[in-house]
């Protein structure tokens, strides 16, 4: 199986504070990954760095073969900015907040970096964005605005815009955060559906028997260290690290 | 009264010449301005604050005095009284479109340019297309108040002797012996001025589409 994400030691300080040390993860085609952990653990940070959306310190990481940067001499080394552009392309990024473009209607939000990013015409770009828009189950919605719907509705358009840019890999950094449980079972619904179809997925989660029920691999991170990984099985039901343990019992009240 | 009502409306093109001609210079290089405000580049940041101080902080008519006279006192050198007055406005104006812009700017949520960046968008791209319509209809309220308040102060260019309304009208009132031209005035200004104000409230309700 093809290797779409490779994460080597990778390291990150903010103002002096490592936040992310020494971590390392691959992510094959086709699974999913899951990354739980205490907030200010590092998850997002790393997830932001693979998105670059922050640059990291040290490490190397390489996305579906191209490398986005390597350790030379303790350093994170960045590749030049049309090799990352490229890199970018293959990775899609659901935000807690979702981040829709408020001033532009569902059906543009979607079809916009299709046309602008990858050149496609207006009629494919809309066929695309309905496409998606009809398996989130919002096609009448494509006319709206984003403050026009609900919070699960924002985060489905949000999926269908990274979708529409046919990522190899999409990543989702606490997509349920924001919403009630029951919005939250609504995008689960869909990540699961998804993950049915074979799309490779990192998932930033506080969704435990969610995780735990869709991830073929998963990542306990604290104090930006690795703690413990495994099967999901295994980390769930059968923890061997303490701190892993208590994590995960900290949901079950 | 024709002929007085004739001066006026001439005034009245000599203010309208200086409200869009410092319209076209100063909304474009506010903009500039409102970037050396916000650069990390603290050299550039703390130059143009000390100049968005200087122009907040002293009255306009005397800026207009300063940019007319300055160059003979410094140079020996004279020149349009009209010029100099356009540049006065300019440079005065830019500083407080700079303020707004950079209160709109600073008003938008940073997850929008993740997600634009997420996506691939080029930095222009972002710029014009994402942030800059999101920008426009949160400071326009502000934009009109400052818009207003220029048209009115117009009327400061007749310290350094351009022939603008207000002294057409001034002019007028001590020949005749009678404050009616200045009252006229008055009437102008308010229609200048109420239809600038139609005009944003138009623009705010085409953008009040979404939130």
């Amino acid at each position: 199986m093809k290797e779409m994400i490779r994460l080597e030691n990778l390291s990150k300080s903010f103002s002096g504070i490592e936040v992310i040390k020494n971590i390392s993860f691959t992510l094959t085609e086709g699974e999913v990954l899951s990354i739980i952990g205490p907030s200010g653990s590092g998850k997002s940070t790393m997830l932001r760095i693979i998105t670059q959306l922050e640059r990291a310190d040290n490490g190397t990481l390489t996305v579906d073969g191209l490398t986005m940067f390597r350790s030379v001499d303790g350093k994170a080394v960045y590749s030049k900015p049309d090799e990352l552009r490229a890199i970018g392309l293959k990775m899609g990024l659901v935000f807690q907040s979702f981040n829709l473009f408020p001033h532009l209607s569902v059906l543009r939000n979607i079809t916009e970096a299709q046309r602008a990013v990858l050149k496609r015409d207006k009629a494919e770009a809309e066929e695309k964005a309905m496409s998606l828009l009809k398996k989130m189950g919002i096609e009448d919605k494509a006319g709206q605005y984003p403050f026009q719907l609900s919070g699960g509705q924002q985060q489905r358009v949000s999926i269908a815009r990274a979708l529409a840019l046919d990522p190899e890999v999409l990543l989702f950094d606490e997509p349920t955060s924001a919403l009630d449980p029951e919005l939250t079972r609504e995008i689960l619904k869909v990540i699961r559906e998804l993950a049915e179809e074979k799309m490779t997925m990192a998932v930033v989660t506080h969704e435990m028997h969610f995780a735990r029920a869709i991830s073929d691999y998963a990542i306990f991170m604290d104090n930006g260290v690795i703690a413990e990984e495994g099967a999901p099985d295994e980390l769930f039901g059968n923890p061997k690290e303490e701190r892993t343990r208590k994590f995960i019992a900290s949901f079950e009240e | 009264m024709t002929g007085l009502l004739m001066q006026m409306l001439e005034g009245t093109v000599t203010s309208l010449q200086i409200f869009f001609l410092t319209l076209i210079f100063s909304l474009p290089l506010g903009f500039v301005v409102a970037k050396g405000r916000m650069t990390g580049i603290r050299i550039i940041r703390w130059i143009t604050d000390l100049y968005i101080q200087i122009m907040r902080g002293t009255p306009l008519i005397l800026q207009l005095i300063f940019v007319y006279f300055a160059p003979y006192y410094l140079f020996g050198a004279s020149y349009d009284r009209f010029t100099a007055c356009i540049i006065a406005f300019v440079i005065n104006y830019s500083a407080y479109f700079a303020e707004i812009y950079r209160s709109g700017l600073q008003s938008i949520d940073k997850g929008q340019y993740e997600a634009a960046k997420v996506l691939g968008f080029t930095r222009s791209y972002t710029f014009f297309h994402i942030i800059l319509p999101q920008v426009i209809k949160k400071i326009l309220p502000a934009l009109g108040n400052e818009v207003i308040t220029l048209v009115k102060d117009t009327a400061l260019a007749q310290t350094i002797g351009v022939s603008e309304l207000f002294r057409v009208a001034q002019t007028a009132s001590s020949r005749v012996f009678s404050t009616v031209p200045i009252f006229i005035a008055g009437v102008f200004y308010f229609v200048m001025n109420y239809i600038v104000s139609r005009l944003f409230t138009a623009g705010e309700k085409k953008l009040g589409y979404y939130r």
